[in-house]
């Protein structure tokens, strides 16, 4: 084991580090929300860096990343307040097919993805199942040699903005997984916005055609492949968390060594130098936690892979309420505005716990997984 | 000691249940539990609602047009409006520069300004915090000079709550700039609509602009709107702070959240259940009630114990109720679950059409989470409240 970066991981995480500072100001930031869709330059600058590309094998002209890699990306992403679709595309969708047998879809997709070109996302979630992945009202039928899609997905993270959408769907009473292009006759879509700044979506499938070949998985296999997207998926949001959480306390220390009330800075005050502390605590805890997340992801036993990341969901969850909380609290009035950018992370990390199935979902997976 | 309720308090609390079941317009109640936003004639129809009943002041004493309820029939009316889906009383005159002007008012200025208060004929709102004085509020600066028989003010606050809906403010100013910072403040009235008075919105965390900056700017009072003696603004602001914790202590509120959070599991499905039967949220729901109750029974304690004016124990109230209130309210988000992660704050406006993903009943948890974060802040922040309780209650 080895807590040191390496050279590439190192140039990696400063260019990132230096590409937030430049295009991802609270100004840049607020402005790419107002415009309400996926900003392609900003886009751009993130591929052009290897961030669409960091986890597609590099037979499919990515870099085939390692998790740790992808940790540390996913941390300056957070720091940054990233909002564009990196974890629902380039972490789980780009995971989710990579990890498949379809070639011909990787060789369609990925090498494309790799370059910034194509922008995917996991349709998975149904109204009224909570974070289940296989309860299913989304159908498939089978007709000659091909499939016809019939349901509703929702909380679909960046539909809006993705050309293709992985749909899962209940296919001779297993889950099946299909590539299922946007623009396809029957898709409709409701595009909405989240409370962080970003876009979801619910999609309606209507009688939609798909070509038997865009059949990902199915039964087992595609259950495994939706398992194994989501605990990439997961350990990617509780990096970013950390790297959210790094630059809140940092922010956040500042602004009390400046803000004077009684005559003196307030970090002078003793009960809020306690709170200061609880904040770096936290932070250091939850990155430690994603670190346990991050070898899980290459744990060859599936269960226990899921088992670490779960944990390390729960524990990242309840660090981010603490320290988004503490930061709003400790900037006092001005905490609570829409006007200074610590309410803008404070939301960010409140996702962390409703996103990707959430504290009660991970301690009962925990628990199912162990048995 | 008896703890039990009196077939009086029974009896009076029937009474308030019923009236509120048959006289609060249906539409109010709906927004209340939809959580959408109430407007200005919102509150002053139900003001006046209760005004014609004789309510209008359920805090007030006989001879100002009030109750005269004893503080646990006041205590039993809030948590009984509150459950009914009964718009908030705006507190600023009723609870803030009402019992001010009682105690420390002239005998004008208790027969103009009191009357209107009950019927919400005049909105008034709170001039204290400024940009540089939150916490450290007796750093204001603010200033009222006396020239001829006005007051010329100049300065600006912040964080004055509904301040655009409003006729008058009730403004700590400093008049004395030699003295040390508590000896040179006094409160003056000030009236809202004339020149010089300019009222900026803040947007909050939830979209929404309900707190205010205001800058005034040789803005003009007759000396007869001073309250008090001049120079003597310290105490009353203080006074005032005192009463504004015991209601902060938000316990209607708490019982309302409560009932919306269990009604909320109920009707949200995981599966084929309701999320109710869970055992780690049914956990969760059980001991948030406890907690209310606790509350509860502490705010009585307190309210029977200090009578004419609330000691330092406010400041316990006033921490609880806050972290009570946020807790509802998170658990609120919690039980929607990411249903509750799309957001637009047009969904709070019941005239606005919803497209969010979940049933609408549940569209506002988020928001509700994100705007709560003021309790802990407002009135006194929690940290100024223990400072308080330390030096008052334990007296190091």
């Amino acid at each position: 084991m080895d807590f040191s970066y390496s050279q590439e991981q190192r140039m990696l995480a400063d260019s990132l580090r230096r590409l937030m500072t430049e295009n991802w100001t609270f100004a840049q930031r607020r402005a790419r929300q107002k415009s309400q869709r996926l900003d392609q330059q900003a886009w751009q600058s993130l591929s052009e860096l290897g961030v669409a590309g960091l986890m597609v094998p590099e037979a499919f002209g990515g870099f085939g990343e390692t998790p740790a890699t992808m940790l540390a990306v996913h941390q300056e992403l957070g720091r940054g307040l990233v909002s564009e679709p990196v974890i629902a595309s380039a972490v789980m969708a780009v995971t989710l097919l990579g990890k498949s047998a379809n070639d011909g879809l990787k060789a369609k997709w990925l090498d494309l993805h790799a370059q910034g070109e194509a922008i995917l996302t996991i349709a998975w979630q149904e109204s009224g199942e909570r974070y289940s992945i296989r309860s299913l009202c989304t159908h498939a039928m089978r007709s000659e040699d091909e499939y016809v899609l019939d349901g509703r997905k929702t909380l679909v993270w960046h539909g809006a903005a993705a050309q293709a959408l992985i749909v899962s769907a209940l296919l001779d009473g297993e889950m099946a997984l299909f590539m299922v292009e946007r623009s396809a006759h029957g898709v409709s879509m409701t595009d909405y916005p989240t409370f962080d700044g970003g876009r979801a979506a619910t999609i309606s499938f209507d009688g939609v055609a798909v070509q038997g070949d865009q059949l990902i998985a199915k039964g087992r296999e595609a259950e495994e492949l939706m398992t194994l997207a989501l605990d990439f998926g997961i350990t990617a949001l509780c990096a970013q968390a950390c790297g959210a959480m790094e630059y809140l306390t940092e922010t956040t220390i500042q602004y009390l060594k400046t803000r004077k009330q009684f005559g003196q800075p307030l970090a002078n005050f003793q009960a809020l130098q306690h709170r200061m502390g609880d904040m770096l605590i936290q932070q250091e805890m939850a990155l430690s936690m994603t670190y346990v997340a991050a070898m899980g992801l290459a744990e060859t036993n599936s269960a226990e892979r899921s088992r670490l990341v779960s944990m390390t969901k729960v524990e990242v969850a309840a660090a981010a309420r603490i320290v988004g909380e503490t930061a709003v609290q400790l900037h006092g009035g001005m905490g609570v505005t829409d006007e200074l950018e610590v309410g803008d992370y404070f939301k960010r990390l409140t996702f962390t716990d409703l996103l990707l199935g959430d504290t009660n979902y991970h301690l009962q997976r925990m628990q199912d997984v162990a048995a | 000691m008896d703890l039990t309720w009196t077939p009086d308090e029974l009896a009076f609390r029937d009474e308030v249940r019923n009236f509120v079941q048959m006289n609060l317009p249906a539409d109010l109640r709906e927004k209340t539990f939809a959580h959408q936003r109430m407007k200005r004639e919102d509150y002053v129809r139900w003001h006046q609602i209760l005004a014609k009943k004789g309510w209008g002041a359920p805090t007030w004493a006989k001879e100002y047009g009030g109750t005269g309820w004893s503080t646990l029939q006041r205590l039993i009316f809030e948590i009984e409006t509150f459950k009914g889906g009964a718009p908030r009383l705006i507190p600023f005159g009723l609870s803030m520069i009402g019992p001010v002007l009682m105690k420390f008012g002239t005998k004008a200025q208790k027969d103009y300004y009191l009357p209107r208060i009950i019927t919400l004929e005049d909105w008034w709102c709170q001039g204290y915090s400024e940009p540089g004085s939150g916490s450290d509020l007796a750093s204001l600066k603010t200033r009222a000079e006396i020239v001829g028989d006005e007051f010329v003010i100049n300065g600006q606050k912040t964080w004055t709550t509904l301040a655009h809906h409003a006729h008058h403010m009730f403004c700590l100013v400093r008049t004395d700039p030699d003295a040390k910072a508590q000896r040179g403040i006094s409160m003056v009235l000030i009236d809202m609509r004339q020149p010089g008075v300019t009222v900026r919105p803040i947007k909050t965390l939830d979209g929404s602009a309900e707190v205010n900056e205001v800058w005034l700017e040789n803005v003009k009072a007759p000396v007869a709107n001073l309250v008090g003696e001049l120079n003597a603004g310290w105490t009353i602001a203080k006074y005032l702070l005192g009463h504004e914790r015991t209601g902060i202590a938000g316990l209607g509120h708490c019982h309302r959240e409560l009932a919306i959070l269990k009604s909320l599991a109920e009707r949200t499905m995981a599966g084929s259940e309701s999320l109710s039967l869970d055992i780690r949220v049914r956990d969760n729901i059980n001991r948030i009630e406890a907690q209310v109750r606790a509350l509860e029974m502490l705010l009585l304690r307190v309210a029977a114990d200090s009578s004419a004016e609330p000691g330092p124990k406010a400041s316990i109230l006033k921490i609880r109720g806050s972290e009570i209130q946020q807790d509802l309210a998170r658990l609120q988000m919690q039980v929607v679950g990411a249903d509750s992660w799309p957001y637009d704050p047009e969904w709070m406006f019941a005239e606005s059409a919803y497209y969010g993903p979940s049933p609408a009943f549940s569209a506002a948890a988020s928001a509700g989470y994100f705007d709560m974060r003021k309790t802990s802040i407002y009135g006194g922040t929690n940290e100024v409240q223990k400072g308080i309780i330390a030096k008052h209650i334990i007296g190091v």
